[in-house]
């Protein structure tokens, strides 16, 4: 056995191994004193003495009759006023299927569900259990009234000084108005505590109308679309707070006296207020690759292609717009057209508005929700792959 | 300055509308299926023009739906009855999925016929083309149905119809040893026929002219086959003179109707050749042993489409109509003849014969993409391929082969579908479709 072949390094570890191996055999320094048990007594009991123990502390089971079924009363009073509260909002969107492309020939009938006046109390009727005090503030404004005097009456119109430092015609204008809604002196002793925990971002009574209605996110359900008549009263009642209030941000720069700087601050003031009025054409994730193959086949399922025809050579671009039922608004048009003449490209454009308009019937399955994304839409139709071959 | 140019910028992207991108698909399947479309029987404008609008009515209905393209919603299914010159109820049409919908009003009066038409587009509530009224002789009446057709067609398929055509064709008559054979005219439905010929000699493969006022048949009148031509309105006939030759045979008007494309044989070699008809000069066109036979011209009248056996099996061939070196078009196996172009320019139609069989095809100029339509075997054969003058439909002859057999014509859609049989009195053979006529 040579020995030399081992390094310096394994021997080191042999040694070392070795010895706390002997160490723990020998135990040198450890100390095997018994350590202390607490010790604590049971008892068995058997099943009888279980039964009897449960049977103590537990409710008694004893299966009273709760009466009779009186039930079927009840649902058959409350199903009835909600068929009477329904019943006024469905008329209105019976029509509609109705009239949406048929009667193109004869205008002045087809009235579209736009029925505001009479939804509007009808659909007020179903929410106002909840609110019935506020509700008739609601067609009045919009959001700073929905969540009514804790931050409409609070930090801004009659406490605190500083800003009366900051804004001093601001003020007295928006002090003028406000106490005719809230000169309440019990708002002023909520102030304190409700405007940090009604909102994030402080916003002034008078700022309501300016940003509010513009851009929100198009709610998914219907009701929305018997909201928009609201808020142009709203913003125009206003016009001193609007304009004290708006051209604030923009005038910051503005006190520069030369006349080309005002006016490139106001044309920037224009575009920015321009772009945001515009909304974001795009709210929320745009389709998924199912949802437009939904889209995709239910338009195919009608597009009938004569692969014999001339013009299944031609392929052609549609483009429509969509309402939010996901039926065709308006004329469908031809946008362009390859692979043929005047004539066939017709005839292909013929076939691809038959398919969109025949399988609209029921509404083409797309998400509400997505609006925005599916309102406008360009079609494609390419027979190329249906071509006599 | 910079600073102007910056404000510029920013006034630029700020200002700029923000555009809302329209949902963008491709749709590239569709599906196949004939147009529903209901026709209610045309009003009878004037007491006793009932019938006549009745007939007229299912003329038209028969047209269409012979296509195979559209497809007759039965009267019993209607929800509304229409009352011609008012405004379709769209609903009630669109409840029973018609897509197009026919109205339309007769009066028979003076030994006229005015018939009056208007076509819907049910799903976009719109008339699609502007109504028509159209005016004949009582005996015309077909010809009126089929107008009609024709312009509903045209307007919904974006080609002209071929309905109102006549087709050529060589009536058969006898045993089949001793065959009867007559250059006769029809309707394209079979209706309406007429010999030409006295049925004295043979007569074969008759070929309109390009205005259907004239026929080329080849007839063994003298006793060896001669190229003559028919005069349709006066049913007289006269020789064409040909190249000098044994046979001429194979007859085909150019575009212009003034030449005639033909084989011409002589000395055991047949080559095709070309004779101006007014002043009878011969150009020969092809010059090879093998056997060049069964011209075709282009729509355009530049090229010639034929059969030669040049490579050793009968293929088809392409050549400028002014020479040059033929190129081969057939490369399938089996042997192609009787070529004919389309009216469309971009097919050739032919019929083959593999292995035991017959079709009729059709492939593109350049040999590609060949498609049979018709397969006949088990004592049939298909051949003499004939267009429609919009190029969409192909009529040919199928012959039940054995003592009591005979021919009969027969169409199918270029699609392949559709195939259906051409009622004819008798047995019939060698169809040349015409023009559509005006």
């Amino acid at each position: 056995m040579n020995l030399q072949r081992y390094s310096i390094g394994t021997w080191v570890s042999g040694v070392g191994h070795t010895g706390l191996i002997l160490w723990l055999i020998v135990g040198w320094g450890m100390n095997n004193t018994p350590m202390d048990f607490e010790v604590t007594q049971v008892s068995v009991v058997s099943g009888a003495e279980y039964e009897a123990m449960v049977a103590a502390t537990s409710p008694n089971p004893v299966a009273e009759p709760i009466g009779e079924m009186v039930t079927p009363d009840v649902p058959v009073d409350t199903p009835a006023p909600v068929v009477e509260e329904v019943a006024p909002v469905t008329p209105a969107p019976t029509p509609a299927p109705e009239a949406p492309v048929e009667d193109t020939p004869p205008p002045p009938p087809p009235a579209r569900p736009e029925p505001v006046a009479p939804p509007a109390d009808a659909v007020v009727e179903p929410t106002p259990p909840e609110q019935p005090a506020g509700a008739p503030d609601m067609p009045v404004s919009d959001r700073p009234v929905e969540r009514p005097a804790d931050r409409v009456a609070s930090t801004p119109t009659p406490p605190p000084p500083p800003e009366a430092d900051v804004s001093p015609q601001a003020q007295t204008a928006v002090v003028e108005d406000a106490p005719t809604e809230t000169t309440d002196p019990v708002i002023e002793e909520q102030t304190p505590t409700a405007p940090e925990e009604t909102a994030t971002r402080i916003v002034s009574p008078d700022e309501k109308p300016s940003s509010a209605p513009t851009s929100t996110p198009r709610p998914p359900s219907r009701p929305s679309a018997l909201v928009p008549p609201t808020p142009a009263p709203t913003q125009t009642p206003e016009p001193d707070t609007q304009t004290a209030q708006t051209p604030a941000p923009a005038e910051t720069p503005a006190p520069s006296t030369d006349t080309e700087a005002a006016n490139i601050a106001a044309a920037l003031a224009a575009a920015s207020g321009a772009a945001v009025n515009e909304g974001p054409p795009t709210s929320g994730p745009p389709l998924t690759g199912g949802e437009e193959d939904g889209f995709r086949r239910a338009v195919s399922s009608c597009w009938v292609v004569d692969n014999g025809a001339q013009w299944a050579s031609v392929t052609v671009t549609v483009g429509f717009s969509m309402t939010q039922e996901g039926k065709v608004s308006g004329d469908v048009e031809l946008l362009n057209f390859t692979g043929g003449d005047q004539a066939t490209a017709r005839a292909a454009f013929e076939a691809a508005r038959r398919a969109i308009l025949r399988c609209q019937s029921s509404g083409y399955p797309l998400p509400a929700d997505k609006y925005e994304h599916w309102k406008d839409v360009e079609l494609t139709f390419d027979p190329s792959t249906m071509r006599l071959r | 300055m910079f600073k102007k140019l910056m404000a510029l910028l920013l006034v630029v992207f700020l200002g700029a509308p923000v555009v809302a991108e329209p949902l963008r698909l491709t749709i590239t399947d569709g599906v196949i299926e004939p147009l529903p479309y209901a026709i209610p029987t045309f009003q009878a404008e004037i007491a006793g023009s009932e019938d006549m609008a009745a007939n007229i009515t299912r003329v038209i209905a028969e047209d269409l739906s012979g296509t195979g393209l559209f497809r007759q919603i039965p009267s019993s299914a209607f929800i509304s009855q229409h009352i011609f010159d008012t405004t379709p109820a769209y609903p009630d049409w669109r409840a029973i999925n018609t897509q197009a919908l026919i109205t339309g009003a007769v009066a028979v009066q003076g030994g006229q016929v005015v018939v009056k038409f208007r076509l819907y587009d049910v799903f976009t509530g719109a008339e699609m083309g502007d109504g028509q009224q159209l005016v004949a002789g009582v005996d015309g009446w077909r010809r009126l149905a089929h107008k009609v057709a024709d312009q509903v067609y045209s307007r919904i398929t974006g080609e002209s119809g071929y309905f109102d055509s006549r087709v050529i064709y060589v009536a058969e008559s006898g045993p089949k040893d001793n065959r009867r054979k007559v250059i006769s005219i029809m309707d394209y439905d079979g209706q309406n026929a007429q010999s030409l010929t006295q049925g004295n000699s043979l007569v074969l493969a008759p070929r309109f002219s390009p205005t259907g006022d004239r026929v080329l048949y080849t007839s063994y009148e003298s006793g060896s086959p001669r190229i003559y031509m028919l005069n349709v309105s006066s049913a007289v006939a006269q020789p064409i003179t040909t190249a000098p030759g044994n046979m001429a045979f194979s007859p085909r008007f150019s575009r212009d109707g003034q030449r005639v494309i033909y084989s011409l044989e002589t000395g055991g070699n047949t080559d095709i050749w070309m004779t101006d008809i007014a002043t009878g000069q011969h150009s020969r066109l092809t010059n090879a042993p093998s056997i060049e036979t069964g011209p075709s011209l282009s729509p355009d009248g530049s090229q010639i489409v034929f059969e030669s056996d040049r490579s050793g099996t009968q293929q088809l061939y392409i050549m400028p109509v002014t020479g040059g070196e033929p190129r081969r078009i057939s490369f399938g196996e089996g042997r192609y003849g009787t070529p004919v172009w389309s009216p469309r320019g971009d097919l050739v139609a032919f019929t083959k014969q593999n292995a035991g069989r017959f079709h009729i095809g059709v492939m593109r100029t350049d040999g590609s993409e060949e498609r049979l339509l018709s397969s006949a075997s088990g004592g049939f054969l298909d051949e003499g391929p004939t267009w429609a003058p919009n190029g969409r439909v192909i009529m040919f002859f199928r012959e039940a082969l054995g003592a009591g057999g005979g021919p009969s014509l027969y169409s199918v859609d270029i699609s392949g579908r559709n195939l259906r049989q051409v009622p004819s009195n008798g047995f019939a053979s060698d169809p040349s479709w015409g023009p559509l006529l005006r």
